[in-house]
């Protein structure tokens, strides 16, 4: 049989997908598992925006689409960064691919040539330096530690940019601790990055509305000098719970832009032209579900802090967005479970509770950050309180 | 530092932006433009593909799945291998991808290294040369001459391959000639993949139902089963059933690669629309005489245009056996000049004055790396394609 590509050496699996996989497995087995370690919306897609979908086919809306997206859809988006973010953006600086990773993926190949540098603060989803990996680039890790809420210092920040250095990723509320960065936040790291023009910055918001505590912030917004090199990304499937439809989208610098759509162009062409329909009608919509959404998800945050920390050996910072928590686990290390495994590490511990109480977790080490594990609590309460109870259970029998 | 990365330098630009911008400004500017330049089926979705894709946003598929694609679908294209070509494939040997370019570009940067071969029969889809390189590769281009229908010849095949040839792409019926192969005339070309065990060989199959007067195109495993495991057969949903828009490819391969595009996958788009991947299941596991009433139109329409182009002085079209477009030569018209003053000396200019001073767009042969001719899409309704085709009659019999 003929080769691989040497470059398929620096491809892996994430280790969410391996662990859903696992969970999956178990399931059908028979085994009742709940999985904590997928980042998908238990929610329906709003109702308007399935009509919209399904108008669309009936109306042979069918036909391939344009390689940026479908005009309606970039109105939309157009539309929402001016309503969300104040932000403008002409058509030709917004572009639509399939979810938010093939953004990033588009960027990322459209701009790194082999050695340049990708600055990642850490912990981070684990997508973004397997993508710069497998492009060619080098991720550079930024440690964004606990007691500073896993917020990146601007000194820490400036500390990490070299001459290689192309991108630096920004990702508030953040997958997978949940953190959030402020307008304060992002403007004395705007400042790091006008001393150094050659730094360009993804700011994926995926998780824009679900931000608990403050509104959220943007860097484009937030420092509009900085407005020329900053790619903000986001998408409907985390706001409106339409993971399947597979609708991302960036708005950008048109340079960037129409290099990115060339990328595209040539990895998958356009987007499902029925999924851009109900894209545009989510965006366009009555905007009410996504506000009582983000309320459920903030009562199953402080449902799942509170119970975490009356577990032995962990201890859980209560974040401000996203659907995530991302206990530490150091307290259990060292020790030993119901079943006799040593916990070594957090990935020991992942698999030891899946194994021992059948709950899906993913390990930190595949965010870039141990001993800690990330818990997704987009899942319904029953489901949720029984998981901690699990997990209660786990810490408890640990000697 | 520069912005853009070096690797976007080798895609090339586009040969077709020149015409495309003459026929929206004359559009624009009220006249009425013919357009045969599109790849696609001028066709509806068949409603029952239509209503599984509304029973599945019903049912609430709206969620992530494998990257690799819903079981069901899965399912579904292996028995579709199994029943059009009678190749067996397990569920690990199939992906699903948002179109077949996504199956081709996953297979490339999923093998290629940097100088590695590719070796693709001219005229081509310029997607592929351009994939090719984009994933660190050179494309080794092999033209097939018109007198041979357009098909790769054994001997040119072996002659292409070096010690560097990674893979042999085979695009089957193909676009932009319409020619296809049946399986007697891949059995060479079989023999000569046979005895170069290092090279992958990757098969576009996607306009496999689009065939004519009986012609069954046939696919590399059907013929020769000893190449399976290092052959990526590739299909998808958009030109049998009229489904560009929902942007379902798929193919069938040996594990081991499959496993490498699926990985590749994972970090460029994930999984294809839950939605689209559930009327792909309809699509292939329904009803099918959509297909048969769709051929018949598209054979009429063909008969019509290369009988009336071989009309027009100066034009020889070839009658090809499938997809929806034909590849006439223009090379009795060069060096002559139009009724409105344009020089044609060779394939662009002769597509840019029929489009200015005809109002018919097409795309010139160039774009498919093969000048002195221009390809035709008759995916278009009969009655325009009779009024294009009187047009280029006109268009040819006013040169001089």
């Amino acid at each position: 049989m003929p080769a691989l590509a040497e470059r398929m050496q620096r491809a892996s699996v994430g280790a969410t997908v391996a662990m859903t996989v696992k969970a999956r497995e178990m399931a059908a087995r028979g085994i009742p598992v709940i999985s904590l370690a997928i980042g998908e919306p238990d929610f329906d897609s709003p109702r308007h925006a399935i009509e919209a979908g399904y108008q669309a086919a009936l109306r042979g809306d069918t036909k391939y689409p344009p390689q940026d997206g479908q005009p309606a859809l970039k109105q939309a988006i157009q539309h929402k960064f001016r309503r969300d973010q104040g932000l403008d953006y002409a058509l030709d600086e917004i572009c639509v691919s399939n979810g938010g990773k093939q953004i990033l993926w588009n960027a990322l190949m459209a701009t790194l040539d082999d050695g340049d540098e990708v600055v990642i603060p850490a912990p981070y989803w684990a997508a973004y330096p397997l993508v710069a990996k497998v492009i060619g680039g080098e991720p550079v890790f930024v440690s964004c530690p606990q007691n500073n809420g896993f917020r990146l210092r601007p000194e820490d920040l400036d500390a990490a940019i070299t001459p290689r250095t192309k991108w630096l990723i920004l990702n508030y509320p953040n997958n997978p601790t949940g953190a959030a960065a402020s307008a304060d936040d992002l403007a004395v790291l705007g400042e790091v990055l006008l001393r150094h023009p050659q730094v360009w910055v993804m700011s994926d918001d995926m998780y824009e509305h679900l931000s608990f505590d403050g509104p959220h912030a943007t860097l484009a917004a937030v420092e509009p000098r900085l407005r020329d090199r900053v790619l903000t990304v986001s998408g409907v499937s985390k706001t409106y719970a339409m993971t399947g439809w597979r609708i991302g989208f960036a708005a950008g610098p048109r340079a960037l832009i129409k290099a990115m759509v060339n990328i595209q162009g040539q990895v998958a062409s356009g987007v499902s032209t029925v999924g851009q329909a109900a894209a545009a009608a989510a965006l366009d919509g009555p905007q009410d579900e996504v506000a009582r959404h983000a309320a459920a998800y903030r009562r199953r945050r402080d449902l799942v802090v509170d119970a975490l920390n009356q577990a032995p050996g962990l201890s859980c910072h209560r974040p401000e967005g996203a659907f995530y928590v991302y206990p530490s686990i150091a307290g259990c290390l060292g020790k030993t479970t119901e079943a006799g495994t040593r916990l070594d590490t957090d990935e020991d511990f992942a698999l030891a509770l899946l194994a021992e109480q059948h709950v899906a977790v993913v390990h930190g080490a595949a965010f870039g950050m141990s001993p800690y594990i990330r818990i997704s609590y987009a899942t319904d309460d029953a489901s949720l309180a029984e998981a901690c109870r699990r997990i209660q259970a786990f810490c408890a029998a640990l000697r | 530092m520069d912005l853009i990365a070096e690797r976007l330098d080798r895609i090339s630009p586009s040969q077709t932006i020149a015409i495309a911008t003459k026929a929206r400004a004359l559009k624009a500017a009220g006249r009425d433009v013919i357009s045969l330049s599109a790849g696609e089926p001028d066709f509806d979705t068949p409603e029952n593909v239509k209503q599984a894709a509304i029973r599945a946003i019903e049912a609430g598929d709206t969620k992530y799945t494998d990257v690799a694609g819903t079981v069901a679908l899965r399912r579904a294209v292996a028995e579709k291998f199994k029943r059009d070509s009678g190749i067996d494939y397990e569920s690990e040997e199939i992906i699903i991808s948002t179109g077949g370019k996504q199956v081709i570009f996953n297979a490339m940067v999923a093998t290629l290294n940097p100088g590695d071969e590719a070796i693709i029969p001219t005229p081509c889809w310029v997607s592929y040369p351009d994939i090719v390189a984009l994933a660190d590769g050179t494309p080794v281009l092999v033209p097939c001459g018109q007198n041979n229908g357009f098909k790769l010849r054994a001997e040119d095949l072996e002659g292409a391959i070096t010690p560097r040839t990674k893979w042999f792409l085979l695009n089957n019926p193909c676009n932009p000639t319409g020619t296809a192969y049946s399986a007697k005339e891949l059995r060479p070309i079989c023999d000569v993949l046979l005895r170069h065990p290092d090279v992958w060989v990757f098969t576009d199959d996607i306009y496999e139902k689009l065939a004519y007067d009986g012609f069954k195109p046939a696919t590399i495993v059907e013929v020769e089963p000893r190449l399976r495991e290092r052959t990526i057969t590739m299909n998808g949903c958009s030109k049998a059933y009229a489904m560009t828009g929902w942007r379902i490819g798929f193919a069938g391969g040996p594990r081991k690669l499959i496993k490498a595009m699926d990985k590749l996958q994972s970090q460029s788009t994930s999984n294809t629309s839950s939605i689209s991947q559930a009327a792909a299941v309809e699509a292939l596991s329904g009803p099918q005489d959509f297909i048969a009433g769709m051929v018949e139109t598209y054979k009429g329409r063909r008969d019509l245009v290369v009988s009336m182009l071989n009309e027009a002085p100066g034009v020889h079209c070839r009658t090809p056996e499938g997809a929806f477009y034909v590849f006439p030569s223009v090379h009795g018209c060069i060096g002559k000049t139009s009724r409105g003053g344009a020089e044609i000396r060779g394939d662009e200019s002769f597509v840019i004055a029929l489009l200015d001073e005809e109002g018919v767009a097409a795309v010139h042969g160039s774009a498919f790396m093969y000048p002195g001719h221009f390809r035709i899409s008759y995916a278009t309704d009969t009655e325009s394609l009779r009024e294009a085709c009187t047009r280029i009659q006109r268009f040819c019999q006013g040169l001089s």
